[in-house]
């Protein structure tokens, strides 16, 4: 491990002092990224409670890549001293500090493939299996194992997988193994326009039921240790439509560490694209029938998931439309959304345009069990619009107007609260280096902590420097100020941000999986780099 | 047998000194190697299976087709990604007339947002190569920690460039170090 230490040290030292990568023989090279995210946390009479005791948390992470011709090894040191507050990471019975998050070593040739170490995949939409990595979210269920591949020529892959998955800084007691195969139609019949395909994948998770006498999983109705999923896809592509289908169902489990009865689960998924000159329109639905599958039994958090069930909403970069996101409800959702986007573009000249781009998602129960009232509920609704015009080469403004009815009972009750949402961004550019960005918000409500106001300014000297300041207000409720500055610099590769500001607690949500997050004030430093 | 014992000490230490000197000195060459090598090679674009904008496997190499390409990283979160690519597709007649290059616009978007990104990137004109990257293999592969994140190919497929992130008028780097390598 020292040594593992002492030549990841040495790659790291590398790339501080030049951009590039490092070869080692005729084709031989080695890269590598390091990334931290460290904040010393400041007491704030404003969020009283809100400090760690040590007043500090930092995740580090230093991934190493070799690459020979058809051979790659590589490895993840990640170091969390402490991890950061908030993160799920830390609150685990005994997370590493430092350790070797993720190795492995991999052969690719043209047919056929194999990888031993840390395995990233993904079966279909990921209904029943998706392990990788999200920093932001603390998570990583990389299978610790291997993965197969072959492929004849274009008509058919087949994939296997086996291991036991990470489970934040440990590995889970659990096995998992599975296969996806995929079958080229069009190829076969050699429809060149066409892409039609059909697919089918198998999961295993296999997990003793005995290794804690506390937990009985007998009276919950579980009666084996083995879990068995099964999914079916049908791709199709024409021109500009393109049409996806799956279907998932998984044998009797405990869908979360909450559940109190073992039970089947199901689940479906469509999603349909259509593309003609600048206008085009996307739609997705789902249908999720106690569909959760946890790593193992015996564990807890987001962290937790074999399998990938986001949330199917809008992912907004606006502080107030992303005041109160929309989670996941495993247990039985109907789910879907529909985008509409059209660019209406100036023939004299490539600078002047406008983009119009509306969308709706919403998600009901699926079961009147999930409800106090019995029926079904909504649990969330957003209807949006936003309307952007390039000016010219200086000036571009954006107007967004969302329209957001969410339950905070998830549902259970009938009550919903409503918000209204306007956003203002105007980017000018004085000239070819500097511009300025401003972003002014107005959250307006009736309910829960009522109407908010927020503002930011960015102003940029490309291509290295940017300062921000930014803040959040709640006028009604709490009248608490979420304030934040900074600035960045970047040379190359390499990426430094250093900012002061109070977070509200909420949901930080990222690729559609939330993790919730304590309030804090502090001072945050990340630094990215890679060669 | 004092004296003799202070040589025989002395011996020792001059024989750990001089152990620990010749391991410094390899240390320091060895580094020495490294950081030459750094500054006077160029990494290669890897090999990694990406889905083309039909759903199409394809080979990240495949795209190479002999002339320089700008690979810029974007997803639907991704304000200032978004913000570079239309930057590049405002001015890319302009620099189509200095040089000849192509633009692959990477999304890294998850399977929960891909149709989304799918109908964007075709409604916003991006006169560019857009491949998809579900679970981040290739940024993987390319050591991308955030986005945006663009690189500057060479026609052999060796990285020249890249930057991380992007701020208004940045995206001008890329095509200076495209018209390096056309000259």
């Amino acid at each position: 491990m020292k040594r593992i230490l002492a030549a990841a040290a040495a790659v790291a030292a590398a790339a501080f002092s030049a951009s590039g990568q490092v070869r080692t023989g005729d084709e031989g090279q080695l890269s590598a990224s390091f990334e931290t995210n460290t904040i010393y946390y400041v007491d704030d009479k404003g969020i009283p409670g809100s400090t760690p005791d040590d007043h500090f948390g930092s995740n580090n992470y230093l991934k190493v890549d070799y690459n020979y011709r058809k051979f790659s090894a590589g490895i993840q040191i990640e170091g969390y001293f402490p991890a950061l507050y908030g993160y799920e990471i830390g609150t685990q019975e005994d997370p590493k500090k430092l350790w070797l998050g993720s190795k492995y070593i991999s052969w690719d040739d043209e047919n056929f493939s194999v990888l031993v170490g840390n395995v990233y995949e993904q079966f279909g939409n990921g209904l029943i299996f998706r392990s990788y990595e999200d920093r932001q979210l603390g998570l990583n269920n990389s299978l610790e194992g291997a993965r197969v591949s072959f492929s004849l020529s274009r008509y058919l892959t087949v994939k296997g997988v086996y291991g036991r998955p990470r489970l934040y800084t440990d590995y889970a007691g659990s096995w998992v193994r599975g296969m996806d195969l995929s079958i080229s139609i069009a190829d076969i019949f050699k429809w060149d326009s066409i892409l039609l395909s059909v697919e089918g994948s198998y999961i295993n998770r296999y997990e003793s039921l005995d290794k804690d006498s506390f937990m009985d999983f007998y009276s919950l109705g579980l009666d084996t240790p083995q879990l068995n999923m099964y999914s079916g896809r049908v791709n199709f592509g024409w021109k500009g439509l393109s049409l996806k289908g799956e279907y998932a169902t998984k044998s009797k489990d405990l869908p979360t560490s909450a559940s109190t009865k073992a039970v089947k689960g199901a689940a479906i998924y469509a999603e349909a694209i259509y593309s003609y000159k600048t206008f085009s329109i996307s739609g997705t639905y789902r249908i999720l029938d106690n569909m959760g599958t946890m790593l193992s039994l015996y564990g807890s958090g987001t962290g937790n998931a074999l399998n990938y069930l986001p949330a199917l909403t809008r992912q907004y970069t606006y502080m107030l439309a992303n005041l109160n996101p929309y989670q996941v409800n495993v247990s039985g959702e109907t789910a879907g959304q529909i985008d509409a986007y059209y660019s209406l573009r100036s023939k004299e000249s490539r600078h002047k345009y406008w983009n119009f781009h509306a969308n709706y998602s919403t998600a009901y129960t699926l079961n009147p069990s999930q409800s106090s009232t019995e029926g079904i509920q909504l649990m969330w609704s957003d209807a949006n619009v936003d309307i952007e015009r390039q000016w010219g080469r200086k000036l571009k403004t954006i107007l967004l107007f969302s329209r957001q009815e969410w339950s905070p009972s998830h549902g259970f009750e009938a009550e919903t609260y409503v918000s209204n949402i306007f956003v203002g961004d105007v980017t000018y550019k004085f000239d070819r280096k500097k511009s300025l960005r401003v972003e002014l918000q107005y959250l307006l409500s009736d309910d829960y902590e009522g109407d908010w106001a927020a503002c930011l300014a960015e102003f940029s000297f490309a291509p290295r420097w940017s300062i921000f300041a930014s803040d959040m207000y709640n006028l009604e409720g709490t009248k608490k100020n979420y304030y934040n500055a900074g600035f960045s610099y970047t040379k190359g590769r390499s990426r430094i941000q250093i900012s002061y500001g109070r977070n509200r607690a909420g949901y930080i949500c990222s690729g559609g999986v939330c993790r919730y997050s304590p309030a804090y004030t502090g001072l945050n430093f990340t630094m990215t780099t890679s060669f | 047998m004092a004296r003799n014992l202070m040589s025989c000490l002395s011996g020792s230490n001059n024989v750990i000194i001089n152990y620990w000197k010749m391991k410094i000195s390899r240390l320091i060459t060895a580094m020495a190697a490294i950081l030459v090598s750094v500054s006077a090679a160029a990494q290669t674009l890897p090999d990694v299976t990406v889905e083309d904008a039909q759903g199409k496997e394809i080979s990240v190499r495949s795209l190479l087709t002999g002339k320089p390409l700008i690979i810029s990283y974007w997803s639907i979160a991704c304000k200032p990604c978004i913000q570079e690519l239309n930057a590049i597709n405002d001015v890319i007649e302009e620099w189509r007339e200095e040089a000849d290059f192509e633009v692959v616009a990477v999304s890294v978007d998850d399977v929960r947002m891909q149709a989304n990104a799918k109908a964007k990137a075709s409604s916003l004109g991006w006169e560019f190569t857009c491949i998809y990257d579900p679970n981040q293999a290739l940024k993987r592969a390319m050591n991308v920690n955030l986005t945006p994140q663009s690189f500057v190919v060479d026609a052999d497929g060796n990285i020249v460039f890249s930057h991380a992130g992007y701020t208004p008028g940045s995206e001008e780097l890329l095509f200076e170090k495209v018209l390096e390598l056309s000259e």
